[in-house]
């Protein structure tokens, strides 16, 4: 699916954010959180490998990330990702900022509308 | 599955990542597309669509490269290969240390070894330095610690440094005319016996202080005031304590002010506490008490001086002395003052206390014989080092074959020999905790320790500069013992080196090294052993060569002062009391004395002959019952013993064979007379008819000769002899609990205060000879033990790398002893190299010890040969093993791998 100018830009802003969100909650490794980026946004945003893994890697090198190989039983070893207590603070800090930018954007679209 | 990495390689390229991080960076790529790829064809996609479209994932050629750039580019910084040439410092560090820490894994054996040479060597060096540095390297904490000195007064051939002891008049003197101090300041350390309401009476530390003692050391009161002017000029009884002795007795309690002491029999009353850093002059020594020294019935001071801004050490010595010598120049100085001389010491780390003077000097030689011990240990570990990093030649070559340079190899190898020693400084400074412990234990036995209150706990004192003292021998230990390996490693030529069948090259000059590293552990061992064997020889020479025998001898110390017996009754008490410890079995005979031989400074004086009232020599004096020369197995050379008649007749006197050659020469001194002038604490006359000579015996000092002495009567002189030896036929200590009976039966309120043998007596007088033999025993073999670990080290590498040769030898007929005597001579002849380098050493070594230790045998040639003759069988046991080897070569082996 293409992606419109918009939707990159939006998707540059926000693609922290997202992979902080993803693994909050558990390890993943870098397929499963493109593959939960896609599900979860019913298609619209899409990281293709040459993007997600210099973005895994840099949240990597500021803390926030750690990456360590995992072997399972029968299965190839990945690399999963965990987040710090550093990257947990910041996921925090961006949510809170997000969501006001939304609440924000909404209340200037809405009254837009009803005027 | 499609292959991805190539194309994914291929966009990684321009970043010229290390290798390692490429192939990770690929490996998790490589996944994320076959995971899309099998997900596409489940998604009934072809293989040739799935292929694509997983690829499109990399988007454009250079998509990858440009959004890796700046993270990698933080991240990474080149290429971090082992031995690689690399720009990234750190990195690369880490890599060495790493790959140092496997080395070590995979050879536990050598590890072992390793760590504990140069622990054992590291140890020693920091427990010796840690005693250095709480006896001599602290600072006080007083203003300008680097000006203060102090003044002594020394008299001619005493081996002590001197003492701090001026009459008012001569402290006056210099007060008023020197023009060299910007204050001269009173203040002695002294033991005070102190009690009082909530303090239990104790000996402590403390001074009698001049006027201007606090304010010149900058010291400020915590509670209430200090101790100034006017408390001198009215000799107020006063007293400034510490703070420590605040919070100990009396809780911090502000109360302290205007409490009343007992010091030394004088009631005082507290005026303040000093700050709370301040522990007086010594550090050593915590002072907890200072009282005007105006308070002394017979002043005498004890002095300290500040040196002014512009003024040397030897010019102030010279004006202190000129001042000093018109005090002793007056008719009325005592004429003992005359042959007295000034000296300066410094004082900012502390006076002189009976624990530097005993400790200085043999910690100074003992840090030159653990520094010996260290270069020993360097050399040992270096020569293994050597041996094995031949063995790793080929691997050297594969690094420098993969790009290496030789800094690189330099470092990586000297990574090795840093962890090595690191490694050796921690178990180093855990044993150096023992130590110290063990040698305080060793200290604390000495004479002039027991019943002191001295601090021995500032000697295990750990701080930054201990700290930093070990790190730094760490250091240099890696340096000394790495540097050669690491340059051997360096130089590695791979043509050579990776040639299959290559036996394990070097060349003729790091062979030479090889075999110079063991000469000169054979060298330094042989010092060291003959130190140990000076040591031990010296040790055993004070023992014995006493003039009176010191095995199987009781010594018991008696508590007269609250006895009330008077001169007659003691006579009469004490025969009986001899009488009954004589009936005891196991007791061959016993008697009294003022002093026992090496119980400590005893009396002395002046003695003249009376046909030479004009010449006088100074003696050493004790006052004895009859039977003590039997006792102590003194020969009598002539004359006879003291007996109950002398007690009505004329004064009468022993002399010892000194004192009858320097009062009388060749004449017969029984029946002439000899008279003393100053004794000590009568300052009168006394002229004895002499009745006896005896042999010489040691009296205070060991390392000294025995000085001439007279022994008067106890029952003339009408002292009680408070000192009781009983010479017993077998172990002394079997009879204590029957002398104990016998002496509460005869002499009833007179406590036994005391209970010593002889020869423990004699041993804490002898604490530094003896440290100095055990430790340099100690010492000594190791260096031994380390000489033939070297020399088996080398001798087997180098049967090793002979194995070719000596095959081939045996293959054309030559014997097992042939071959035997090929290895055995190869270590001799480092041995003999050894002891060439080593025996002038020695000598150099015994001519310094001698310089610091007078009465030192130096010489007697003995120990050096008895150490070459150790030496040279250290090298036949090292070569045992490796000549045997040799010998059992099969040259059907040996030449298979030509």
């Amino acid at each position: 699916m293409d992606q419109t100018a918009s939707q990159v830009e939006w998707k540059k802003g926000s693609a922290e954010l997202l992979i902080l969100s993803l693994v909050e909650a558990r390890p993943r490794h870098g397929y499963e959180i493109s593959k939960l980026i896609e599900q979860r946004s019913g298609g619209t945003v899409r990281f293709h490998v040459a993007s997600l893994y210099p973005l895994l890697y840099r949240l990597e090198h500021r803390g926030w990330l750690v990456g360590r190989w995992v072997e399972k039983d029968g299965q190839r070893r990945r690399r999963y990702y965990r987040l710090t207590r550093q990257g947990r603070r910041v996921l925090a800090s961006q949510l809170r900022g997000w969501r006001e930018f939304v609440v924000g954007i909404n209340r200037i679209t809405e009254a837009e509308e009803n005027a | 599955m499609p292959e991805w990495k190539p194309e994914i390689l291929r966009r990684l390229a321009p970043l010229n990542l290390s290798p390692a991080r490429e192939s990770e960076i690929a490996e998790e790529i490589a996944q994320h597309l076959d995971d899309r790829y099998e997900e596409l064809l489940a998604d009934g996609h072809s293989a040739d669509s799935a292929f694509r479209a997983a690829l499109d994932e990399l988007k454009d050629e250079d998509l990858l490269a440009r959004n890796l750039q700046s993270v990698e580019n933080d991240l990474y910084r080149g290429p971090v290969a082992p031995g690689k040439v690399g720009s990234k410092l750190f990195a690369g560090i880490l890599q060495d240390i790493r790959y140092a820490f496997r080395m070590m894994r995979k050879s536990p054996g050598f590890t072992a070894v390793a760590v504990l040479t140069l622990a054992l060597g590291i140890g020693a060096n920091t427990a010796i330095f840690t005693m250095m540095n709480g006896l001599m390297l602290h600072t006080l904490p007083v203003r300008d610690p680097k000006s203060l000195i102090q003044i002594l007064v020394h008299y001619p051939g005493d081996p002590e440094p001197g003492f701090s002891d001026f009459s008012w008049d001569a402290y006056q003197t210099m007060r008023d005319g020197n023009r060299v101090l910007s204050d001269l300041i009173v203040g002695s350390l002294n033991v005070y016996d102190v009690s009082g309401h909530g303090v239990e009476s104790q000996n402590v530390f403390g001074g009698n202080i001049g006027d201007n003692f606090f304010e010149s050391l900058g010291v400020r009161p915590a509670i209430g005031r200090l101790i100034g002017p006017q408390d001198i000029a009215a000799s107020s009884p006063v007293a400034v304590v510490s703070w420590s002795f605040w919070k100990t007795r009396f809780n911090l309690s502000p109360d302290i002010v205007g409490q009343k002491i007992i010091s030394n029999d004088k009631p005082l009353t507290i005026i303040g506490v000093a700050q709370r850093d301040f522990y007086g002059l010594s550090n050593q020594a915590q002072q907890d008490i200072w009282v005007p020294y105006s308070l002394e019935d017979h002043p005498s001071v004890a002095l300290l001086g500040r040196l002014k801004r512009s003024v040397s050490f030897e010019q102030a010595r010279a004006d202190l002395a000129a001042l000093y010598q018109t005090f002793v120049d007056r008719p009325e100085t005592n004429p003992f003052f005359r042959r007295n001389e000034v000296r300066l010491i410094p004082a900012g780390n502390g006076i002189s206390t009976p624990v530097t003077q005993m400790l200085s000097t043999p910690l100074k030689v003992l840090m030159a014989t653990v520094g010996l011990l260290l270069l020993l240990a360097c050399a040992n570990l270096a020569g293994l080092l050597l041996a094995r990093g031949a063995s790793r030649q080929h691997e050297m070559a594969v690094r420098v074959c993969l790009g290496a340079n030789r800094a690189r190899l330099l470092r990586h190898t000297l990574a090795e020999s840093l962890l090595l020693s690191l490694i050796g400084s921690a178990v180093g400074i855990f044993l150096a905790y023992f130590a110290v412990g063990a040698l305080i234990r060793l200290f604390s036995s000495g004479r002039l320790m027991v019943g002191v209150p001295v601090h021995f706990d500032v000697l295990r004192h750990l701080d930054a500069r201990v700290l930093l003292f070990t790190v730094a021998i760490a250091l240099l230990t890696s340096l000394l013992c790495g540097t050669a390996p690491a340059m051997s490693a360096s130089n590695t030529t791979p043509a050579s080196a990776l040639q299959s069948g290559t036996k394990i090259g070097e060349t003729k000059r790091q062979r030479l090294f090889g075999k110079s590293l063991v000469a000169a552990q054979v060298a330094l061992s042989l010092v060291l052993v003959s130190m140990a064997g000076l040591f031990v020889e010296y040790l055993s020479h004070l023992r014995n060569d006493l003039g009176f025998e010191r095995n199987n001898l009781l010594l018991v110390t008696l508590d007269f002062a609250h006895s009330d017996y008077n001169a007659a009754q003691y006579a009469h008490l004490s025969q009986e009391l001899a009488r009954q410890l004589n009936a005891i079995p196991g007791v061959s005979s016993s008697t009294f004395s003022e002093m026992s031989p090496m119980e400590g400074p005893g009396a002395s004086s002046f003695a003249s002959a009376e046909d030479h009232p004009e010449k006088t020599t100074p003696v050493s004096i004790n006052n004895i019952a009859p039977d003590y020369f039997q006792t102590y197995s003194t020969p009598f050379l002539a004359g006879r013993d003291f007996s109950a008649r002398d007690e009505a007749g004329s004064r009468v006197a022993i002399i010892n064979e000194s004192a009858a050659r320097d009062c009388f020469g060749s004449k017969n001194p029984i029946g002439r007379h000899i008279t003393l002038s100053h004794i000590t604490e009568t300052k009168g006359e006394k002229t004895f008819e002499v009745i006896g000579v005896v042999g010489d015996a040691k009296y205070n000092d060991l390392g000294q000769p025995a000085p001439p002495t007279i022994y008067g009567s106890l029952i003339q002189e009408g002292f009680l002899g408070s000192q009781l030896a009983i010479r017993t036929r077998t172990d002394a200590s079997g009879v204590s609990s029957a002398v104990r009976e016998a002496e509460a039966s005869v002499l009833k309120n007179v406590p036994v205060v005391r209970m010593i043998e002889m020869n423990d007596q004699v041993d804490a007088t002898i604490v530094p000879q003896r440290l100095f033999a055990t430790l340099s025993t100690g010492f000594g073999a190791l260096g031994a033990l380390l000489a033939v670990i070297g020399l088996y080290g080398l001798l087997a590498y180098t049967v090793v790398r002979r194995t070719h040769e000596i095959g081939v030898r045996i293959a054309l007929g030559a014997e097992g002893a042939e071959v035997m005597r090929i290895v055995v001579r190869d270590a001799l002849w480092m041995v003999c190299a050894g002891l060439a380098i080593g025996a002038p050493v020695a000598f150099w070594g015994k001519r310094i010890a001698a310089s610091l230790i007078p009465d030192l045998p130096v010489a007697n040639q003995l120990p050096i040969v008895i150490a070459a003759a150790i030496m040279i069988a250290v090298g036949l046991i090292a070569a045992y093993l490796p000549a045997r080897r040799a010998m059992h070569v099969d040259p059907m082996v040996a030449l298979r791998y030509e």
